[in-house]
């Protein structure tokens, strides 16, 4: 008796192994393109959406550094709106590599050196008159990039300073070389970084997929607490803070925060190929990346309805801005909780064991 | 004696061969060794005892702190020390006291880092106090030169394979839930992940293979100990158990676990075997040639206080993992008797937890890495009790300060404390954790069910 029991479980554990085996090799016959692969998605990230925005960053970071030569040669008034038409549309493309905090741009420190904001003019006033500064050191992290650029091209008697102090100029081309250089470093270390990003489709947390995940959550909340939320006073208990905008002199700040959004959106669909929301759709998510694709277009659009520029808005038109507000708060939700769950990525760098 | 008196007497008072509690000894002691190496390694000293803050203690354990910047290193170097002591046996007494208790400490520091495995570490070191586990085959032999004893009591050995056996049992009961077993979760998500692996990996995505796991990995952590105990089925299930183990080692970040599992299970094995893996040991090192003598029956001292402490502690390990049935709502959701039930790998849960600190109807939205670690934050926006931590230290941050914003300053006195916090458990749709109306500040502390926290609305489960 004993033994036919014993056998029996031991041929129900077999039989279960067994099934195992057989049902893997049937489905892999019928069903072949059931599958998601991720490196297909990590491809088309890399081909269409970071790699274009690398190119297109990196050629309008050289304009800016030919408008700039053209301005030192013929210091105008004209020439100076072309140099700051030439930073704005640089700031823009920015919005399209910020998002990508991993990899060449992670190492290289290039997030923080190209867009530290708002920046310290106070730094930016004495590194001129001074006239010595190592622009490379930590301390002056919020005195170069494109958002000095903002000081240095915004501040009031910003073109009389220009055309008149030689250190002024000197800065300014400081900043400018500098960027150009890292621009040019960074764009060739992703042209090599690219294979190892598309082969990185695992699930551990130094994975290119998990770095994906994560910076482009990151990147959100960055988006809906540095760029919105601070000024107008989610911090700072209903108190408004423009002085906290990201380029309050040159009244961009809320074009930057738009094409952000606009950004992001982008990565998610990852352009017009397979994205984050092809994923989800895969995994039966269909009405979460309804509601994330949503999510994104009320945000822009409420943006977009906004006619003056941002500081203005905060006192005319702050509902609204608190609108788009919440609704990038109701996204943060969606983006950073739904969406890595279902794709089985943690939501911390920190690598650690679980059970 | 009547059949029970027997039975108890074979599995408690007989004298039985030492040599399965020496390789386990040994087998224990290298596995620590080698996890607390790779805890140091891996830079986990720092990022999860040095640098946070804040710590989230255990109930009853706030009076326990981490040492200051890098003396935290010291109780990992002791650990290292004295697993090297454990393995050779010296000094065996004091060496599994300061083990049990330096593990200990660490582990009371942040529940952010409770493992079931740790927990499992916890137990074995302070089984390991009262178990005789280095009287053969030890440095303490050698320089005490005590007589060789190569017999044990045999609770010594059973007590050890009672408590793997209910780690397993309990994790199988555990997976006897309708997620579980009916929608695959939350193994459907994390399998379909590791779709990169070579030649399985687009099985991983195919729902039945889930469905597969999840059934097998039931009935396996079910039954496995039974089939270890026999020995006509012990090499057929000690196939499965490395099978299992390096199944889940190979998809899922689990360290060092499924080799201590893999180790310690030979504790099954019959003594014979031991005898002989000791013996080539002993060749391979030129140790000690004797070969371990024939067992005979010796009676125990103190056989009441054993007797007694056995059942104190067999007690409690049933009684712990099923304290669960005493409270209501969902355990997954609501965590309330989760811990220290070797509910390993059970679910797939992540949060979102916006804080604020209110006084008048106006708000501070709290940046969470302000104050909190990642790993931190990620665990405490899906854990209750956390919440409630890291609410009372925001609001001691907060009260009777003077905040000065641009010209305005503005004296809080004693500010609340609310959140936005919504979770996704097991895919389903993530929905309000916490009544965002209370103020958490003022919740008690304790170990009373959470009447703050949402039901888990099952209606949304239609994706």
């Amino acid at each position: 008796m004993l033994n036919t029991r014993k056998f029996k479980l031991i041929f129900a554990i077999f039989l279960l192994a067994g099934g195992l085996l057989i049902s893997c090799k049937k489905k892999k016959v019928e069903e072949p393109d059931a599958v998601f692969n991720k490196k297909e998605l990590l491809i088309n990230l890399a081909d269409n959406v970071i790699m274009p925005a690398m190119s297109s960053f990196q050629s309008s970071i050289v304009a800016l550094e030919i408008e700039l030569t053209s301005l030192e040669n013929t210091p105008t008034l004209g020439q100076f709106d072309n140099f700051k038409n030439a930073w704005k549309s640089a700031y823009l493309s920015w919005q399209h590599i910020k998002i990508f905090d991993f990899g060449p741009i992670k190492n290289a420190g290039f997030k923080s050196a190209t867009a530290t904001y708002p920046c310290d003019s106070v730094k930016i006033i004495n590194n001129i008159q001074s006239g010595a500064y190592n622009l490379s050191s930590i301390e002056n992290i919020d005195a170069i990039g494109l958002t000095s650029m903002d000081y240095l091209l915004y501040q009031n008697n910003a073109l009389a300073d220009y055309q008149s102090t030689t250190n002024y100029r000197l800065y300014v081309r400081a900043v400018v070389d500098k960027l150009l250089n890292e621009t040019n470093q960074v764009k060739s270390a992703w042209d090599a970084y690219r294979a190892t990003f598309v082969e990185s489709d695992g699930t551990a947390s130094t994975s290119a997929f998990s770095l994906l995940v994560n910076e482009f959550t990151r990147d959100f909340e960055l988006a809906k607490n540095a760029k919105l939320g601070i000024p107008i006073g989610k911090q700072s208990l209903g108190i408004l803070r423009p002085e906290y905008l990201e380029v309050r002199r040159s009244d961009f700040s809320l074009a930057l925060l738009k094409e952000s959004v606009v950004a992001l959106k982008n990565t998610y669909l990852g352009a017009s190929g397979k994205g984050f929301d092809d994923y989800l759709i895969f995994l039966e998510k269909t009405s979460l990346n309804q509601s994330i694709v949503g999510n994104f277009d009320q945000s822009i659009n409420g943006l977009a309805a906004i006619s003056t520029d941002f500081e203005t808005a905060m006192t005319t038109n702050f509902s609204d801005l608190n609108n788009v507000y919440l609704i990038m708060q109701n996204q943060v939700v969606n983006i950073k909780t739904d969406m890595p769950s279902a794709f089985g990525v943690l939501i911390t760098y920190q690598d650690n064991d679980g059970d | 004696m009547t059949r029970a008196q027997s039975f108890f007497q074979n599995i408690v008072n007989r004298q039985v061969s030492i040599a399965p509690l020496v390789t386990f000894r040994i087998l224990f002691g290298l596995l620590l060794f080698l996890g607390t190496l790779r805890f140091l390694l891996k830079g986990w000293v720092e990022t999860l005892y040095i640098l946070p803050k804040f710590h989230f203690t255990y109930y009853g354990f706030s009076w326990i702190k981490p040492l200051p910047d890098s003396w935290m290193y010291l109780p990992f170097i002791v650990l290292l020390i004295f697993c090297l002591f454990l393995v050779f046996g010296f000094l065996y007494r004091i060496t599994t006291a300061v083990l049990f208790l330096t593990f200990t400490y660490i582990e009371l520091l942040d529940k952010t880092t409770y493992l079931n495995h740790y927990y499992f570490v916890s137990i074995v070191l302070f089984l390991l106090m009262f178990i005789s586990a280095a009287k053969y085959y030890s440095v303490d032999n050698l320089i005490f030169s005590r007589k060789t004893q190569p017999l044990v009591a045999a609770w010594e050995i059973n007590l050890l394979k009672f408590q793997i056996a209910l780690v397993y049992i309990f994790a199988g009961l555990a997976k006897l839930n309708y997620d579980w077993l009916f929608k695959a979760q939350p193994l459907k998500i994390w399998l379909q992940a590791n779709h990169n692996i070579p030649i399985v990996g687009s099985l991983l995505q195919q729902k039945e293979t889930a469905f597969i796991f999840s059934w097998f990995g039931c009935i396996y952590d079910l039954f496995i100990v039974f089939f270890l105990l026999k020995s006509s089925t012990r090499p057929i299930a000690y196939l499965f158990v490395v099978v299992f183990h390096l199944i889940t080692w190979l998809l899922f970040p689990i360290g060092l676990f499924p080799w201590i599992m893999i180790c310690i299970t030979t504790i099954y094995f019959s003594p014979i075997w031991h005898q002989k893996f000791l013996n080539r040991l002993k060749t391979i090192f030129k140790t000690d040639k004797n070969e371990l003598s024939v067992f005979q029956e010796k009676p125990v001292k103190n056989k009441k206080l054993v007797y007694t402490l056995l059942s104190v502690f067999i007690f409690l390990q049933i009684a712990i993992p099923l304290r669960y049935l005493a409270y209501p709502g969902n355990l997954y959701w609501n965590e309330e008797g989760f811990r220290f039930s070797w509910r390993v790998m059970l679910m797939h849960k992540q949060g979102n937890a916006t804080f604020y600190i209110e006084d008048k109807n106006r708000r501070i939205e709290i940046d969470n890495s302000d104050y909190l670690t990642e790993f931190q934050e990620d665990q405490m926006s899906t854990q209750a009790d956390m919440q409630i931590q890291y609410a009372k230290y925001l609001q001691q941050q907060f009260s009777d300060t003077i905040l000065k914003f641009n010209e305005t300053e503005i004296h809080l006195k004693n500010p609340k404390v609310y959140a936005d916090i919504f979770v996704t458990l097991n895919g389903r749709p993530s929905q309000r954790f916490i009544n965002e109306k209370i103020d958490l500040s003022q919740q008690n502390y304790n170990l009373k069910h959470r009447n703050w926290v949402m039901p888990l609305n099952e209606m949304k489960t239609t994706e």
